[in-house]
């Protein structure tokens, strides 16, 4: 956060992208909500089910986009929620900075992975490792 | 003026503070952090502000354990049946209670927290009321959670 401060219309614009980025995350976890319901509702139903009927879940496309959008959501929410804890503990710029950008890319991994095994799942893919 | 130390000051730099006591001003001069926790009487509203953020690193700990989840079922019937050998082990089983702990945690914390985002439910009694179901609700739902599971045979010891 070094460096002159840049300005837009006379307000700074750390000022300006700060409210968004706190309202990406309130919007986040709004959608999380009802999600995290289906989610325990889902968890509750599949428990105990074996690998058939679990696949046979993912076959159902409503179940594997809700899950999709679930995840993509909740990791754009822990990466916003971790930079808002580490900017509040951690106070060297350079540590603060670095941990942020860690912690997007984890989060940005974690999403991706997430999507590619439900795409496989909802598609009925063969089992990985597949093709080789 | 301020008469606060400057960075590079020999006596007292405090650019590699870790204490967390001080914060570097955008202009490059330390300024006290605010009186944190140890200076407020302890009230419930700080338990639930707190557990929110430990629930936030829980969930991204469990969000890992669906992706192994994921990652097994993707994997093929082999696979998926060493995943839920482990699930339906003691430990599996307690990671299990502790994932629906935290998965009640955050729908009641985060709920709570929206609700409070919106300008709503900030006088005393409502506060006090969404923080003490935020923090103590989790853990009776979750038990029910599990006893249902139990009751109907989709788990069992």
């Amino acid at each position: 956060m070094s460096g002159a401060a840049k300005f837009k219309n006379g307000v700074k614009i750390s000022e300006r992208h700060g409210a968004r980025e706190w309202l990406t995350e309130k919007i986040a976890l709004a959608i999380l909500m009802p999600l995290g319901v289906w989610g325990a509702i889902s968890a509750y139903s599949l428990t105990g089910a074996g690998y058939e009927a679990t696949a046979a879940w993912f076959g159902n496309a409503l179940n594997a986009v809700l899950l999709a959008v679930a995840a993509v959501v909740f990791f754009l929410f822990a990466s916003l929620a971790w930079k808002v804890i580490i900017e509040d503990y951690i106070h060297k710029p350079g540590t603060r900075t670095a941990l942020v950008w860690l912690t997007n890319l984890i989060c940005l991994v974690l999403a991706a992975a997430s999507v590619f095994f439900i795409v496989r799942l909802a598609l009925g893919s063969a089992p990985l490792p597949a093709g080789v | 003026m301020s008469t606060s130390p400057l960075t590079g000051d020999p006596t007292h730099d405090p650019s590699d503070d870790q204490t967390g006591r001080v914060v570097i001003q955008p202009n490059g001069r330390p300024r006290p952090l605010s009186p944190h926790l140890q200076t407020w009487r302890w009230h419930v509203t700080m338990t639930a502000s707190i557990l929110f953020r430990v629930t936030i690193g829980a969930a991204s700990v469990g969000a890992i354990f669906v992706l192994v989840w994921l990652a097994a079922l993707a994997s093929g019937p082999e696979a998926y049946g060493q995943f839920l050998a482990c699930a339906g082990s003691v430990l599996g089983l307690l990671i299990g209670f502790g994932l629906t702990v935290v998965l009640v945690s955050f729908l009641l914390n985060g709920g709570r927290h929206l609700f409070n985002d919106l300008g709503r439910g900030l006088d005393l009694k409502t506060a006090n009321l969404l923080s003490n179901i935020a923090v103590w609700g989790p853990i009776p739902l979750a038990v029910l959670f599990w006893i249902g599971l139990f009751a109907t045979g989709r788990v069992s010891l």
